[in-house]
């Protein structure tokens, strides 16, 4: 290797040997150090189990809305659905939410964990804890709901608890029934015990 | 013209909960007006009120999240707090002021003695009743039997 005099130049015959040695080492690292594939393991999948999924149909996201008989708008949203094989026109479904806003302005909301709704007999069944609340300020909630979808009609034939306005309460049933001129009644049958505690001024 | 007439001896303190019992309650949505009935008991600490019908009514005439104002009691009221009970058709409990005021040939009764009149007015926190309109009494003197 040539001598030269300035620094400039020895640096430069110097590079010329360590760059070159660096490369390959670089390009050495892409062959030898690289992670050999194993084409034997195949690609990693769901093992939900798929002929299930083909053959039970199931419906995601269903919304069920329509209109009762006393003008009153019903909408059930719920997050899955599946067709009952034995009954076509029944449904059940997990996670529902229902709303229902009544000709005189009042929604009421529904929330359930589960619930079969079932079109020809025009009933909603909602169980698995469910939570009402009224246009009242009522929070209603039960273990087992009926919802009509004829007509607005919805009873939890179970016990139930509520806190609203008038305080906590718990009653032996309830029954939510448009009265006769027009509004809506709010029952809570056999056996019903309130608390109200006079908010101290 | 009324009679004065201690009512409850002990304080009656109107913050404490009110409790009702019913068969049944009926909640109008569009006023939010409740309904209690078939034989409703109110009660608050020492004070016991049972009635057929008792409505609540709101602060505020309908509105229904304001504060509960009145239990207007129906149907045949019996009124009882401590010692004394007083029967009526129609009673107003007014829960801000503690004051029931009982209506329809009343009837109280203190130990032996009884007092009917027309209308009672019964403070419960100053423990004073005043009886008004065509009051009775009836004094039991026991004599030394």
């Amino acid at each position: 290797m040539s001598v030269y005099d300035n620094s400039y130049s020895r640096f430069v015959s110097l590079a010329k040997i360590v760059l070159p040695l660096a490369a390959l080492a670089l390009l050495s690292t892409l062959f030898l150090v690289a992670r050999t594939v194993d084409p034997s393991r195949s690609i990693p999948f769901a093992d939900v189990d798929v002929n299930e999924l083909a053959r039970e149909q199931r419906i995601s996201a269903p919304n069920y809305s329509g209109v009762t008989r006393d003008g009153a708008a019903i909408s059930i949203k719920a997050s899955s659905a599946r067709p009952d094989p034995a009954n076509r026109s029944r449904v059940s479904a997990t996670d529902l939410r229902g709303h229902l806003e009544t000709p005189d302005g009042g929604t009421y909301e529904l929330s359930s964990l589960s619930g079969e709704i079932d079109t020809k007999a025009g009933l909603a069944v909602l169980d698995g804890g469910v939570i009402i609340t009224t246009p009242t300020g009522y929070q209603v909630t039960s273990d087992q709901i009926t919802t009509a979808l004829e007509q607005t009609d919805i009873e939890s034939p179970g016990p139930v608890k509520a806190v609203g306005p008038a305080g906590t309460l718990d009653a032996g049933s309830m029954k939510l029934t448009p009265s006769d001129d027009g509004n809506y009644l709010l029952v809570f049958n056999n056996g019903v015990k309130l608390v109200y505690t006079p908010p101290s001024e | 013209q009324g009679a004065n007439v201690a009512f409850g001896a002990l304080k009656h303190d109107s913050s404490l909960p009110v409790e009702i019992a019913a068969d049944q309650l009926q909640i109008n949505q569009e006023t939010g007006k409740a309904v209690f009935s078939g034989n409703v008991e109110v009660g608050q600490g020492e004070m016991r009120l049972a009635a057929a019908r008792v409505e609540v009514e709101y602060e505020g005439g309908e509105s229904s999240t304001g504060k509960v104002q009145r239990l207007h009691a129906t149907g045949g009221v019996t009124l009882v707090s401590g010692a004394e009970a007083a029967e009526a058709r129609e009673a107003v409990y007014t829960i801000g002021s503690s004051e029931i005021v009982m209506t329809g040939d009343v009837l109280l009764t203190q130990g032996q003695n009884a007092l009917s009149g027309q209308k009672l007015v019964v403070d419960l926190d100053k423990g004073t009743g005043v009886m008004e309109g065509r009051v009775r009494t009836i004094f039991r003197s026991d004599s030394g039997n």
